[in-house]
Parts: C-alpha cells; sequence; structure tokens
C-alpha cells in the first residue's frame, strides 16, 4: 500500500497553513516529517486521517481516498496524550481496539499481550490515572498498535517516555518497518528522526523546504563541516575566505564551507592561524541542515 | 456502524456505572420529593401536628358558641382536606373582687325580686279589698295599701336601678375579663385566634376573630362555614321554622369537578391533573439535563485529555457525534424506566394510589416519551456543539452555569400552562422550541391540546433538532480540534459556515 499526498494546500482564517506540500509513503519505509512548531505537521497528518479536509489537491490510498475500511489499518498516535483517567488500564485498550475493528475477545488477548511485553501488565486492572505519566504515554503507543495496523502515524512518539521506553517504542516502530508497514512520524527530535527514517519531509510555515533520503538531503545541502579544536582563540578564522559560517564554543569552532571549495587550501589556513589541537571534517548531520535550512542565516 | 454500535455503548455503560448517575436517578428525586411533600404534610396531615386551638369568648349564656362547636366539627369532618383546628371555649378563673361584686349583684337581684314579690302581694290584696264592698273598715284598708305600694314600688324601684347599674358594670367587668384572658392566652400561643361572640352583634351577622396571622394562613374556612350555618339557623328560628328542617336544609353543598379530557368527561383530580404532570415535567427535566449534561462534560473531557483526536482516527465526526448523543439518549429513556419501576414498586407497596398516577396513560406515557425524546435531542445538540468549543472546564464552567439557568426557563414559564393550559399566548410559547417539550408534557393532560398544537410543536422540534445537529456539526468538526484560545462569537460564527 502507498500513501500519497498531492499538492494539498490548507488555510486556517485566510492564513496558509499549508502549501502544495507532496510526498509518497511506502511499505516497510519510515518517513520522518520534520518542521518546527508551527510548520504545519499535526495539520497534516489530520488531513491525513481525515479529521480536517485540505481546500486543495488530494491524500491517496493506493489511488483511492479515505474509507472506513482504510481508517481501520491506521494507528494514530496524537501529539497531545490523555486517556480516559478514571477507567482501567484494560477496559479502555479494549474500547479502544474494539474501535479498530478488533473482537472483544481479540482485544482483550492483543491489550493482555502488548502490557505484558511492555511491562504494564501489573497495572491491567488499575485504573489510567494510577499509572506514572511516562507510562500513561506508553499505553498510549499501545492504545495506537493494539490491532497491529498497517499504518502507523505518530506525532512526536518520544517525548516524556523515559529511556527504557523510548528504546521499547524505538523498537516496535522498527520492527513494524521491517514487517513492511508505513511509518509516517512527525517529530523536532531530529536526532531520533535521523536514527529511524528512510525519508525526510522537512516543512517550515507549511512549505517543503528539503525532501528525501538524509544521502540526497546531504548532497543536495552541498556544504562540509570542519571541526576545529584549538588553544588559541578561533573567532579570527571567520575572516578565511570560503568558510561560511563559523560556530565557536569554548575551544571548539564548527567551520561550514561550500561544497566545491579548496578544502585542502582552507585547512592549511587554519593550521596556519591557531594551534590546532585536532580538525575533522564531516557531512552535516540533519539538524545541521535543518538549522541552515529553517532559519536560512549563518550563526555566530 | 459498528462502531456507532461501540461508541454508543461504551457512553452508556461508562455514564450508567458513574456516580453522577446514581445521583441524578436516586438522589435528586428523593430531595425533590422531600421539597414538595414536607410542606404539604405540615399543610395538610391533621395527624402529624398538634391541633390548633382556636377560643370562643361568650358573653352571655345563649350558647351560641357551643352551637358553633358543634356545627364546626360537623363541617370538618366532612371535608377532604380538613383542617387541625379545635374550637374551645374560653373561660376565666373570677378574681375575688369581681366575685364579690357578682355576690352583690345577686344579693340586689333576690331584693329586687323579693319586692317585686312584696309589691305584687300588695296590689292582690288591694284588689281583692276593693272588690268587697262590705269589707269593715275599707276605706281604712285601702289607704294603708296603697301607702304600702307606694313605699314598695319606690323601694323596688331604687334596688331595680342599683341592680342595673350593678350589673351592667359587673357584665362591662366580665367582657374585659373575657377578652383579657383570651388575650393573654393567644400571645402565650396557647391559641391560634378567638372568636368574639357578641349576641346583639352576632344577630347582625358579626363576629369578631382575633390572631396574630392573617385568618387565610390559618384555614378559619370550616369555622367561618359553620358561623354562617349558625346565624341562619338562630334567623330561622326567629321566624318560628322547626329546627330539624333547618339543618337539612344547611347541609354544605358539595361542588363536583368534572373535565373534559380528551373527549371524554373525567372528575377533576389535583393529584392527577395538576401536580402529577408538573411533576413528571421536573422528572423529565433531570432527565434530559443529567444526559445533556454527560454529554457536554464528555466531549470537553475527551477533548481536554485528547481522547476526541484517537476517536476521530477510527470514526468520523458524524458518527462520533450521533453515537455520542444516541448513547446518552438511551441512558435518559433507562433512567425513566428506572423511575417507572420505583412508581410500580410504590403502587404495589400501596404507598401511590393507582388513581393518583391515572395521567400515566399508554397515549400520555407515548406523548411524554416523545417528547423527551426530542427535547433532549435538542439540547444535546446544543450541548455537544458547545461542549466542544472549549478546551477545560474552567474555561467552559460560566456557560454551562448560563445553560443551565436557561434551561430553567421553561420550568419557570411553566406556571403560565399551569393557569390556562389551552391560552392563545401559551400555544404560541408550545411552538418555540426549548419550552416545547415542557409544555407540551404539561398541557396534554391538563389542557387536552388540539391535535393541530401536536402537529405543529413534532414538526417544529424535528426542523430544530435537524439544523442544531447540523450546527453542532460543524461547531464540533472545528472546536473539537481547538485548544487554548477561548473562542468569541464571531468565530463561533465563523465556524459554522466555513470549510474546515
Amino acid at each position: 500500500m502507498n500513501i500519497s499526498v498531492k499538492n494539498i494546500y490548507k488555510t486556517f482564517n485566510d492564513v496558509p497553513v499549508i502549501q502544495k506540500l507532496s510526498f509518497e509513503l511506502k511499505e516497510g519505509m519510515v518517513l520522518g516529517l520534520l518542521g518546527p512548531n508551527g510548520a504545519g505537521k499535526t495539520t497534516t497528518l489530520r488531513m491525513i486521517l481525515d479529521i480536517l479536509r485540505p481546500d486543495e489537491g488530494e491524500i491517496l490510498f493506493d489511488q483511492g481516498r479515505i474509507n472506513k475500511n482504510l481508517r481501520r489499518l491506521i494507528g494514530y498516535l496524537p501529539e497531545e496524550r490523555g486517556l480516559y483517567q478514571n477507567y482501567k488500564v484494560i477496559d479502555v485498550l479494549i474500547y479502544l481496539g474494539r474501535l479498530k475493528n478488533l473482537s472483544k475477545r481479540k482485544s482483550y488477548v492483543e491489550a493482555v499481550r502488548l502490557l505484558d511485553r511492555f511491562q504494564l501488565i501489573d497495572s491491567l486492572e488499575s485504573p489510567v490515572s494510577h499509572l506514572s505519566k511516562g507510562n500513561q504515554q506508553l499505553l498510549q503507543f499501545l492504545t495506537t498498535i493494539i490491532h497491529r495496523p498497517q499504518i502507523l502515524i505518530v506525532d512526536e512518539p518520544f517525548v516524556g517516555l523515559d529511556p527504557i521506553n523510548q528504546e521499547m517504542v524505538r523498537a516496535e516502530i522498527r520492527a513494524m518497518k521491517a514487517n513492511g508497514k508505513l511509518i509516517l512520524l512527525s517529530t523536532h527530535q531530529l536526532t531520533e528522526a535521523e536514527a529511524l527514517c528512510d525519508y525526510f519531509v522537512l516543512i517550515d510555515h507549511g512549505q517543503t523546504v528539503l525532501k528525501g533520503t538524509l544521502k540526497e538531503i546531504q548532497k543536495n545541502f552541498k556544504q562540509n563541516m570542519i571541526f576545529v579544536e584549538s588553544t588559541d582563540d578561533l573567532t579570527h578564522l571567520r575572516e578565511i575566505q570560503h568558510i561560511q559560517k563559523i560556530s565557536v564554543k569554548n575551544s571548539r569552532a564548527i567551520l561550514s564551507i561550500n561544497e566545491k571549495a579548496p578544502i585542502r587550501e582552507i585547512l592549511q589556513e587554519i593550521i596556519n592561524s591557531v594551534n590546532v589541537t585536532k580538525i575533522e571534517i564531516n557531512k552535516p548531520n540533519l539538524n545541521d541542515i535543518f538549522l541552515q535550512a529553517v532559519k536560512g542565516k549563518h550563526q555566530v | 456502524m459498528r462502531q456507532f454500535f461501540i461508541i454508543t455503548w461504551w457512553e452508556f455503560f461508562r455514564h450508567f456505572k458513574s456516580k453522577s448517575f446514581v445521583l441524578a436517578t436516586f438522589i435528586s428525586p428523593i430531595l425533590f420529593a422531600l421539597i414538595i411533600l414536607i410542606p404539604t404534610l405540615f399543610l395538610n396531615n391533621p395527624a402529624s401536628d398538634e391541633p390548633h386551638l382556636v377560643g370562643c369568648v361568650e358573653f352571655d349564656t345563649t350558647r351560641i358558641a357551643q352551637k358553633i362547636r358543634e356545627r364546626f366539627n360537623e363541617i370538618n369532618v366532612n371535608r377532604k382536606d380538613q383542617t387541625n383546628i379545635k374550637l374551645v371555649t374560653i373561660r376565666s378563673d373570677t378574681s375575688d373582687y369581681l366575685a364579690n361584686r357578682f355576690e352583690e349583684q345577686m344579693l340586689l337581684k333576690s331584693e329586687l325580686d323579693s319586692l317585686n314579690d312584696a309589691y305584687n302581694k300588695i296590689k292582690e290584696r288591694r284588689k281583692y279589698i276593693f272588690q268587697k264592698p262590705k269589707t269593715p273598715k275599707r276605706e281604712r284598708l285601702l289607704k294603708r295599701t296603697y301607702q304600702e305600694l307606694i313605699q314598695t314600688r319606690e323601694s323596688r324601684d331604687l334596688i331595680q336601678l342599683d341592680y342595673i347599674r350593678t350589673k351592667a358594670t359587673n357584665d362591662s367587668l366580665w367582657r374585659r375579663e373575657l377578652i383579657r384572658k383570651a388575650d393573654e392566652m393567644l400571645r402565650k400561643q396557647e391559641l391560634e385566634g378567638f372568636l368574639l361572640i357578641d349576641t346583639a352583634a352576632f344577630s347582625k351577622g358579626i363576629v369578631e376573630f382575633h390572631s396574630f396571622l392573617p385568618a387565610g394562613f390559618l384555614q378559619i374556612d370550616p369555622i367561618r362555614q359553620a358561623v354562617q350555618v349558625v346565624a341562619v339557623e338562630e334567623r330561622l328560628k326567629k321566624e318560628g321554622i322547626w329546627g330539624g328542617k333547618i339543618q337539612e336544609w344547611l347541609e354544605p353543598v358539595k361542588i363536583k369537578e368534572i373535565q373534559l379530557q380528551a373527549g371524554e368527561k373525567k372528575e377533576f383530580n389535583f393529584m392527577v391533573n395538576y401536580l402529577g404532570p408538573i411533576i413528571v415535567v421536573f422528572f423529565l427535566f433531570i432527565s434530559i439535563f443529567t444526559s445533556s449534561g454527560f454529554l457536554f462534560n464528555g466531549v470537553l473531557k475527551e477533548k481536554t485529555n485528547r481522547v476526541l483526536e484517537i476517536l476521530l482516527s477510527s470514526v468520523n465526526h458524524t458518527q462520533l457525534i450521533s453515537a455520542k448523543i444516541v448513547g446518552l439518549g438511551i441512558l435518559g429513556i433507562f433512567q425513566i424506566i428506572i423511575w417507572f419501576g420505583i412508581t410500580l414498586i410504590l403502587i404495589g407497596l400501596n404507598v401511590l394510589n393507582v388513581g393518583e398516577v391515572g395521567f400515566l396513560s399508554i397515549q400520555n406515557g407515548g406523548l411524554f416519551l416523545l417528547y423527551f425524546v426530542l427535547g433532549y435531542l435538542f439540547f444535546a445538540s446544543i450541548f455537544v456543539g458547545v461542549g466542544s468549543l472549549f478546551s477545560s472546564q474552567d474555561d467552559a464552567h460560566h456557560l454551562n452555569q448560563f445553560m443551565r439557568m436557561l434551561s430553567i426557563f421553561p420550568i419557570v414559564l411553566a406556571v403560565l400552562v399551569l393557569e390556562s393550559p389551552n391560552a392563545m399566548v401559551v400555544r404560541i410559547l408550545s411552538f418555540i422550541p426549548p419550552l416545547t417539550p415542557t409544555f407540551m408534557i404539561l398541557r396534554t393532560p391538563l389542557g387536552n391540546p388540539p391535535l393541530i398544537d401536536y402537529y405543529i410543536s413534532i414538526g417544529v422540534m424535528v426542523l430544530s433538532i435537524i439544523i442544531g445537529i447540523f450546527l453542532a456539526g460543524r461547531l464540533f468538526r472545528v472546536g473539537s480540534l481547538l485548544y487554548g484560545k477561548k473562542p468569541t462569537l464571531r468565530n463561533i460564527f465563523r465556524f459554522v459556515f466555513s470549510r474546515y
């Protein structure tokens, strides 16, 4: 199955929040929808789920529009969390499982299986409010996957989870990917995205800034990073030709240079200028690219 | 459709198990019943209270007070709403001074009687002498007895004057003493009031009633009737009409109230035709607002804890709203069934009389249920639409309060229906959607409204519900995803007419 988002456009109160956004999600792929707060990530997810409708463009599930059968194949974890606080963990899981077309029996079995796997089985009969905040977050993730969805749409899945629970969720997402599920992950935690996603769509103010695999993005970004460590003052390195941006912190500096800049000459000039204790040439990571692309200006 | 039933069942069952439902179903009606019954028991149940004493003050020995008491007892015992009044005669302990005065009056009376007697004897003797011309010394005897007669008459007239004066003074003192005594008992709250019977005034039909409270508060209607009967009896006696006949003529008239209901005539019963429908309206009101309140708070809570968004990933907005409305509507009907069951149990235990709930006929019951469903759907659509606009209980609190206040409005206006169920103003108000269910439920047993009123009211409600649910759907679609900012009226208007 594929999900095709084609040129969607959405306005709220005449203000465009999504503009001509397009991407495609395929089986076995984890797509990271990235962007700063207010970029339009959640609105995009809501449009995929048909909670909101695009003003223009279309979202197709295998060439067709979303319907009640497709809804049953989707697991959705919204950004803001909360469940029925006064109800038993098992009852909440069964209810939300049944809404995804599981039978009552199947819901119960799946709920117990998941609670056991995610080490929440002791809380089976407890009210949701008795769980810690982190475990409530985890429970909410379990409600999303109880029906073994074909399509998983998760909005900031790691927020509020402790490292152990984060690892469990990460492992589950990887397992789902290995099973050929479609996974759409919306986050602004770029390190997480980089570790999990195969394809990235970076949006800002509703517009696509970058998209592609990490390699494609890095390749297209056409920049290299030079990492310098020295006991001398590094700020005057900005005077070196071809340096586009320099970020200095303590005795370390990160220099951005154009991909086509003469690296050998620049390195020589750095070594001549300061007493270098360490020097490295790196490809920019997603975070660097994100900052550059979104802010679009140099930081010193 | 399966999801629809799952949500319906979830909404029904989770609220059915809630404490709020138990409170609204069992505790609220008990409180409501107590509020209605306690004052009624105090006012109407003679066995529940000490008798209220009303005194009779009478200055002479005509025994009018006793007659009034007898008539009062006869009238009161035959009344459906017996008053708990007991008539008693007020007597005064005579003081030494007053006792001496009466002693003196009695001596004067004896003296007057003996002088009268002596005077009459002298007159008889003179008559005898006068009629016997041959009596020796006749002239001398006549002259002597004449002297005696004059002397006795003078003495008698003097004593008579003295007696009249003494009696008048004593009567006046006695009257003052009795009133003082009655006033004192009134002040000490030993009496609720007293009747002052003055024979002269009574013959003109005037009796004074002294009390602290207005006479109307004391339910003295039977006393008034008894006084009336005795006054008429006394007047008729004066005209020489035989006592037994008088009693027959003065037998109180009973007015049998017959009401035209649904084409047939039935005897009017306060409980059946008046209080019963009001109680039904109150109960349906509790039910409508219990369910609508659950809906309002449920949507608000699900929005606050973001469950709505999860639900919306499984079902569409329309399915979600309609399942919630239907689930809680079934809860309302279930609540009514519980109350109906309790009513049957109370009838079984003879706490309630079958006749007292006679207005709950199958036809009326069906109409009540129909208007309940229409009323619930109307208010539910408003509550769900408005509830989805707010992000927290605090934001919605004032609006919730305001809407509940607004919802009481039909109950307040219901007085108009009780006064005149088929008046034009009541008919017009019956076609205004928020008032329709209450007004039509009240009018059904009270006024037997024309068939056209049922058609119009049902048509108006159905139309209002369609519009209400459409608007609620629009508001819910946008409102359910809004967080943080309180919506203004302008926003709400925009939500309804914008495309989202």
